[in-house]
């Protein structure tokens, strides 16, 4: 019969010198339910993101379905090349993530910072491309709602024309916000790792940074043909 | 050693009183800063329940403004009734009701307090996450808080566009407020699923929990996964009133219904999320009470989860008169009435386990049975208003608002204050006047069915919802109305009067208050901080009421 | 529940009960895969550059959804090692997506079986009847 919860600590050594250990929180018995729990919970943090974004998605299909011109002349505006681009830069990115998450369990500590900072690298492109499309955007007047202009009169006459732009920059602003939030968790890890908290015994925080990335990287997936792609 | 046998551990307690979880500490930071679910679950208790009593004063307003046909309570300058003021009022009233109280009330304040404990655990999965909700709560309620000094709103709870786009008021601050309260539900909900599927004490199987705990994860499911929808409409609203994005404003292309259909797609499982805890309160309630399993333990259980995935099938119902396709209506009235079939197992399961058993009429017990039959008429009426034929003509009158005050104040209303009155002694230690409870659950009864039975059958004549003033000949269904609300109000200020005095005059509990054989019952009362003094291990089946230690029901609580 | 007193190891049991122990390794997918997944990726993402080029009509979207639908498989499974979790984490996350076409399906049906009713209404319902006045039965008040 024993009362000593206090002397409960399950603590995972770090593997090598350049690695700190990982302490178990109080109210789990072992790392194993440490590590199935966080990532349930972070599982269905991500199902939420994928609802959140959904009812973005059914508005798009929906307004699409009703004003077809103008999602093709809207999409017409967009630079495809640049589109195009960034979804390599991200798809690219995902794969540094996976590598970075690999290194951590690893515990390839030079590796896991190198991959995680090609991908916080790629993180930083993503949003410069997006901060000049947007820029060209804003020169032409082609703003959501009611900053709509179309200076140059490049929509025509398509029926409610700011419509595809007010949809453009709701999911792709949306999305960056995403993104920004993936670029502080990344660098966030990179801190971390640098200090030797990953390595094989405990890499849990950078498999679920990992996974919040590839949801980003996801959800651009489908946002690239649907808003870049109209024929 | 196994399970807590509670008495032994009062003999071995000091002179002086125990350390719990209320006593261990008594900073303020150790309480604002606490990781401890219960301590959360008491501070989400004290809030919602203020929200609770914000709300009903709110109703209390509208049902004293509608005692006469032209408006009593609210004038403008030149004596007619100030329609404005009362829009703003119960759109209030909803809004507190919905968003601040019944939502959050059953998961995060009871649920908090219990679910660790009927699992056997010594915290939730994600303590840290928990008090995170917590704060949220509080913010998004600040939030909402300000949106009233800013000015108000008007939109009724459900804010529809377009004229949530268009009216002047503070709707992109109740929105914000809602969208951060939104996440505190999201959070709290999973929390539990990891908890329930991670943390359960061994010889725990899923069919050994309590069916509070298959409620709780019912509603957490819904939580998760119908919460996101409402946020990113939230945000819309809030962009199209910023930027003019034209997503559910006609004049910019936009489409109206689109929002009905993101509305509801979340409001329809939101309530759910209220019912379902109240459910399973009543669950726990109807077999401690009658000290007998309860019938159909795996058909109770499996209908949480279906009414949970049934619920996402069916919200068109709210919108037969907004210009829905015809196809679309038959296909959602279809659905609506397959809700009801696991709704009726549960109730006749409940009815089933009270037959023959030992039944106690105690003041949790007195909120379950008036549940029994104040749901029956709620969910029935649902089913009534699932007809679209005859929603047609009931929808937006009075029926509509009788029915769901039937579901929501007379049924997860008085779940929650059973499940108080139930877990009262476990968590603070005292009992409160058994008496003062009768007494206020016989007003709250009462006061209830006279306030609400006039709305049905006014609502089937025609009574529209919403409306400040009316024709006379509702006057008096009006006025029989707002003296049930008053006595029903006078139920409630009771029940807040005996149970808040309880708290520094009550007599001392016993260890276990009522004989019930779940884990929660099994550790001392009220629980130390770490839950169980040692890790229970389960080895009977769910309430299998032959193991009952007798002693414990008089023991005193330490 | 409340047995009577038996002598139980905690941690070992309680171990066993919940069925993980902390030595069970996780798996850890090989470099090579990555990257092969990640040229199938690239590729992918040419060839739906490659189609919208080319007018297929209303082909356009569904060539484009099922390649993305594709990527977005590959990324689940390998990427976020789906492939190879739990059973509970993959019915969550996978779950989401159906619950999602939920939303899709009903209110986008709607949308799609509006233009019917008129046919409906027009067999049913004649409109050129008279309007039939109803007797008033109190003032309206404002």
């Amino acid at each position: 019969m024993s009362n000593d919860h206090d002397s409960h600590a399950v603590v995972l050594p770090a593997p090598g010198p350049e690695f700190l250990p990982h302490t178990v929180a109080h109210h789990f018995d072992t790392s194993e339910q440490e590590f199935q729990a966080a990532k349930l919970g972070f599982w269905l943090f991500l199902a939420t993101e994928i609802l959140l974004f959904g009812g973005l998605f059914a508005a798009y299909f929906y307004f699409h379905e009703n004003y077809p011109e103008t999602f093709k002349r809207g999409g017409a505006q967009l630079n495809w090349i640049l589109g195009a681009l960034n979804t390599t830069v991200l798809l690219i990115s995902s794969w540094t993530m996976a590598m970075g998450v690999r290194s951590a369990q690893t515990s390839q500590k030079r590796k896991m910072l190198l991959y995680l900072g090609l991908t916080a690298l790629g993180a930083v492109t993503f949003l410069v491309v997006k901060f000049f499309e947007y820029k060209a955007k804003y020169d032409h007047g082609l703003m959501p709602g009611r900053f709509f202009t179309d200076e140059h009169g490049l929509m025509g006459d398509v029926p409610f024309a700011p419509q595809f732009f007010s949809i453009y920059f709701t999911a792709t602003g949306l999305h960056g916000l995403h993104v920004l939030v993936g670029l502080c968790l990344i660098l966030w890890i990179i801190k971390g790792g640098a200090r030797g908290r990953f390595h094989a015994n405990y890499y849990l925080p950078v498999d679920l940074v990992g996974l919040y990335w590839h949801l980003v990287d996801l959800i651009w997936i489908f946002l690239f043909p649907l808003l870049y792609l109209v024929p | 050693m196994t399970t807590n046998i509670p008495t032994a551990h009062v003999k071995a307690a000091p002179a002086t009183e125990r350390k719990n979880y209320l006593n261990v500490t008594n900073t303020f930071m150790s309480w604002a800063g606490t990781l401890d679910h219960k301590r959360i679950g008491i501070m989400y208790l004290v809030g919602v329940s203020a929200a609770f009593l914000v709300g009903g004063l709110f109703a209390l307003l509208i049902r004293l403004h509608l005692w006469n046909h032209t408006g009593a309570l609210f004038h403008t300058a030149n004596g007619t009734s100030d329609n404005h003021l009362y829009n703003q009022i119960f759109t209030l009233h909803g809004a507190f009701m919905v968003f601040m109280f019944i939502i959050p009330a059953i998961p995060a304040s009871l649920g908090n307090m219990v679910l660790p404990l009927m699992l056997g655990a010594k915290d939730v999965a994600l303590p840290r996450l928990n008090l995170l909700s917590f704060y949220l709560w509080v913010g998004g309620t600040a939030l909402a808080l300000y949106a009233i000094i800013a000015g108000g709103f008007d939109t009724g709870w459900t804010f529809y566009a377009p004229y949530s786009l268009y009216t002047d008021q503070a709707v992109v601050a109740i929105g914000l407020g809602i969208f951060v309260l939104g996440f505190s539900s999201i959070f709290t909900g999973l929390n539990f699923i990891v908890t329930t599927h991670k943390l359960r004490a061994p010889g725990l199987s899923w069919f050994r929990m309590p069916l509070f705990i298959w409620a709780i994860y019912a509603t957490a499911i819904l939580q998760v996964l119908a919460t996101p929808v409402l946020g990113i409409t939230v945000l819309l609203v809030a962009l199209e009133r910023m930027y003019g994005v034209g997503i559910f404003d006609p004049r910019l292309g936009g489409d109206p219904v689109l929002f009905q259909h993101f509305f509801w797609f979340y409001s329809h499982p939101a309530v759910y999320i209220m019912i379902l805890p109240a459910m399973g309160v009543i669950s726990e309630m109807i077999t401690v009470h009658s000290r007998k399993p309860l019938f159909g333990y795996k058909m109770i259980a499996f209908s949480s989860l279906a009414i949970a995935i049934i619920s996402f099938l069916v919200w068109g119902h709210h919108m037969f008169t907004s210009g829905q396709s015809t196809y679309a209506m038959f296909a959602f009235s279809f659905l609506t009435f397959f809700v009801g079939i696991p709704t009726a197992i549960k109730e006749f399961s409940w009815v089933a386990t009270v037959w023959k058993g030992s039944i106690a009429l105690n003041a949790p017990m007195l909120y379950a049975l008036s549940f029994l039959i104040i749901f029956a008429i709620g969910g029935l009426t649902g089913i009534i208003l699932g007809a679209l034929s005859v929603d047609i003509h009931l929808h937006d009158t009075y029926f509509v608002v009788a029915h769901f005050h039937y579901v929501m104040m007379g049924s997860t209303a008085l779940g929650f204050f059973a499940g108080l009155h139930h877990w009262w002694p476990k968590m603070f230690g005292r009992m409160y006047s058994e008496t003062a409870a009768k007494i206020a659950c016989a007003l709250i009864f009462i006061g209830f069915n006279a306030t609400f039975i006039p709305q049905f059958i006014m609502g089937s004549r025609g009574m529209p919802r919403r409306y400040a003033t009316y024709v006379p000949e509702f006057q008096d269904f009006h006025r029989a109305s707002t003296i049930g609300a008053l006595i029903l109000g006078a139920g409630v200020a009771l029940m807040v009067g005996y149970l808040v005095h309880s708290l520094f005059a009550g007599k001392r509990a016993m260890q276990n208050q009522w004989g019930g054989v779940t884990l929660d019952w099994m550790t001392p009362t009220p629980p130390p901080l770490e839950n169980f003094l040692e890790q229970p291990v389960v080895t009977n089946e769910v309430y299998d009421y032959s193991t009952l230690d007798l002693k414990t029901l008089t023991t005193p609580a330490s | 529940m409340s047995a009577p007193p038996k002598a139980h190891a905690t941690h070992g049991a309680a171990a066993a009960a919940t069925g993980h122990d902390s030595e069970h390794p996780h798996h850890i997918a090989s470099a090579a895969l990555f990257l092969r997944v990640l040229i199938a990726l690239l590729i992918l993402t040419g060839i739906t550059v490659g189609s919208s080029r080319i007018d297929f009509g209303g082909a356009n979207m569904l060539i484009s959804m099922v390649i993305a639908c594709i990527k977005a498989s590959l990324v689940i499974a390998i990427f976020m090692h789906v492939w190879w979790d739990t059973a509970i984490n993959k019915i969550f996350f996978l779950g989401s997506f159906l619950f999602l076409s939920l939303l899709f399906t009903f209110t986008l049906a709607d949308y799609a079986t509006r233009g019917r009713d008129e046919q409906m209404h027009r067999i049913k319902a004649p409109v050129d009847k008279q309007w039939v006045h109803l007797p008033v039965t109190g003032k309206q008040e404002h």
